[in-house]
């Protein structure tokens, strides 16, 4: 073995993220992935089918299908690869057990999982705009998603750190609490990617009048929101992180 | 048990090893109703230390604690004075090799030990590549770490530790799938890790294994310290348990009959030309035995003590 020489003060940010990107996507996630894509697409196809004027027949298709079901189980595809897929199969501790902060690890297993949704949902979802024929849309669908799956990734994160049964409890959490008790309940809806992202689209978005909801913030307000719900998510997953008791794949 | 020292040698506690790296300290770690080490303390020093203990012992569980893996319910693991759980610049000098087969599927060998590397801050580029070629993955340094066999994973998982050059190495099961040449590889290299003066600690069910790479076991049972110390001044403490010498002779019938006289033989057994004899005071036959052999003119052809190995030690501890 050759004597290892440190190189004190280099970051392991980097390293994190590259492995993320690297290593936490296999093929069966990104086809998995492709498929919310793919779905988005269709929607905005649908939309045409709609009576209504091309933006508000998008704006319809983003609240029920997008914001509502695409979104959420794209990000938790994601969410759950960068870190509760690692967790349960007993390969954490390559990179628990290294002088890393835990701060670093989390926002580098964050970071690298906003990525990929920047690269494939917002992608996707700017595409389902031009094809619903409401190319004004694409700017505001497009920063909606970008901000809600910030929000959302970090959320799941969060649920991987939680839980073993992350895809169980990530889809209780989107469509009992978000879904159910977030659309009665504007405290809840505050608190929501889902409500929050549907609203930076309601704020900046044409034809979306409908999707306005009082109680909440809109437009660039709901951006400083989901960056707040992205920070304690975030936060709690460093300080669970910090507590959690990793016995491996086996147990 | 402990294994006590020679008359007027100061009594000191096999468990503690001199100049520790490693210390566990009262140690108790539960899962809901299971528990799985119980007050437990022991410490673990520069040289190679075999853990040993049937399944469920709570090797495993000591391990993932002693490298932070695992919060003690109560108790303190300190690695070179640190809490492993508090400080993570003690990670700087760790390693753990888990007994889990499972590694980053997508990533290739060289991949994952340049990760492990760059996330302790090595800074000699050529660390991973001499790290892969001591565990003998230099061909195969660039395949998919999901598409190789067991025991090539294993050797992946000990180059990404050995990479960050710890001073402290801990191994679950390392031989686990190496083939024959491998494991007599790998056992040199720990050999000579432990001759460094680095603290190795070391899990295996291959017990004849751990007797030529460990000069010291601590012995795990049901989540206790059951024995700790070299397995040959353990097996000497066991004075209650007896001890059975083969002795090979012509006279069997004689000399079984003359031992059976004697107060420290529990008993004795022929078959044959072999005499097995079953005593706790195995020092009295040692002196007793050719005294005996003399009177009856009877010739000693082997005489050997049956259980002087780490595997029967440690049969004996779990019986």
């Amino acid at each position: 073995m050759t004597a290892a020489t440190r190189a004190r003060g280099r970051p392991p940010f980097g390293a994190v993220l590259g492995f993320t990107l690297r290593t936490c996507l296999p093929a069966r996630r990104w086809w998995t992935l492709a498929i919310p894509c793919g779905a988005a697409v269709g929607f905005g196809l649908l939309s045409r089918l709609s009576d209504e004027p091309a933006d508000q027949a998008f704006a319809t298709v983003a609240d029920v299908g997008l914001f509502s079901l695409l979104i959420p189980i794209a990000c938790l595809v994601i969410g759950d690869a960068v870190l509760g897929a690692e967790l349960r199969s007993g390969t954490f501790h390559f990179t628990f057990l290294s002088p890393a902060p835990i701060w670093t690890i989390v926002t580098a297993r964050w970071l690298g999982g906003w990525i990929v949704s920047l690269v494939t949902l917002v992608p996707a979802m700017a595409l389902a705009a031009v094809v619903a024929q409401s190319p004004e849309s694409v700017p505001a669908i497009a920063l909606a998603t970008a901000a809600g799956s910030a929000a959302y990734v970090g959320l799941f994160v969060l649920i991987g750190c939680v839980t073993r049964r992350t895809a169980v409890w990530s889809l209780a959490v989107v469509f009992f609490i978000e879904r159910l008790l977030g659309s009665s309940l504007t405290g809840i809806a505050q608190l929501s990617p889902m409500w929050e992202g549907r609203a930076v689209f309601a704020g900046l978005g044409p034809g979306t009048d409908d999707l306005l909801r009082d109680g909440l913030p809109e437009g660039w307000a709901a951006v400083v929101r989901l960056a707040i719900i992205t920070a304690v998510t975030l936060g709690l997953a460093c300080w669970r992180l910090r507590h959690l008791r990793l016995t491996g794949s086996s147990d | 048990m402990s294994a006590l020292p020679p008359p007027g040698e100061p009594i000191i506690d096999p468990a503690f090893a001199p100049g520790a790296t490693v210390e566990v300290n009262d140690v108790s770690v539960w899962f809901g109703p299971k528990v799985a080490l119980s007050e437990l303390s022991c410490s673990f020093g520069p040289g190679v230390t075999g853990l040993l203990g049937p399944n469920g012992a709570g090797k495993t569980t000591l391990m993932r604690t002693m490298t932070g893996l695992l919060g003690p319910n109560t108790g303190s693991v300190r690695v070179m004075g640190r809490d492993p759980r508090a400080d993570r610049s003690v990670q700087q000098s760790l390693s753990l090799v888990p007994e889990d087969e499972a590694v980053p599927a997508g990533v290739t060998a060289r991949q994952l030990v340049r990760y492990v590397a760059r996330l302790h801050g090595v800074g000699d580029r050529g660390a991973p590549d001499a790290s892969l070629a001591t565990v003998g993955l230099t061909d195969v340094a660039d395949r998919r770490v999901g598409g190789f066999s067991k025991g090539m994973r294993q050797r992946t998982k000990i180059a990404a530790a050995l990479v960050t050059g710890p001073t402290v190495l801990v191994l679950d099961e390392p031989l686990n799938g190496a083939d024959p040449v491998q494991r007599a590889h790998l056992i040199t290299l720990f050999r000579r890790l432990g001759a460094e003066g680095r603290t190795l600690i070391v899990s295996s069910h291959v017990l004849h294994e751990v007797e030529r790479l460990a000069e010291r076991q601590i012995v795990l049972l049901r989540g206790r310290l059951a024995a700790a110390g070299d397995h040959r001044a353990i097996r000497d403490a066991m004075a209650d348990r007896p001890r059975r010498v083969l002795v090979r002779t012509r006279s069997t019938r004689a000399l079984a009959g003359a031992l059976l006289e004697l107060d420290a033989v529990a008993s004795v057994a022929v078959d044959g030309t072999e005499i097995i004899v079953s005593s706790t005071r195995a020092r009295d036959i040692a002196v007793a035995l050719p005294r005996l052999a003399r009177s009856l003119d009877a010739r000693l052809d082997e005489v050997r003590p049956l259980d002087d190995s780490l595997e029967s030690m440690f049969r004996e501890l779990v019986r």
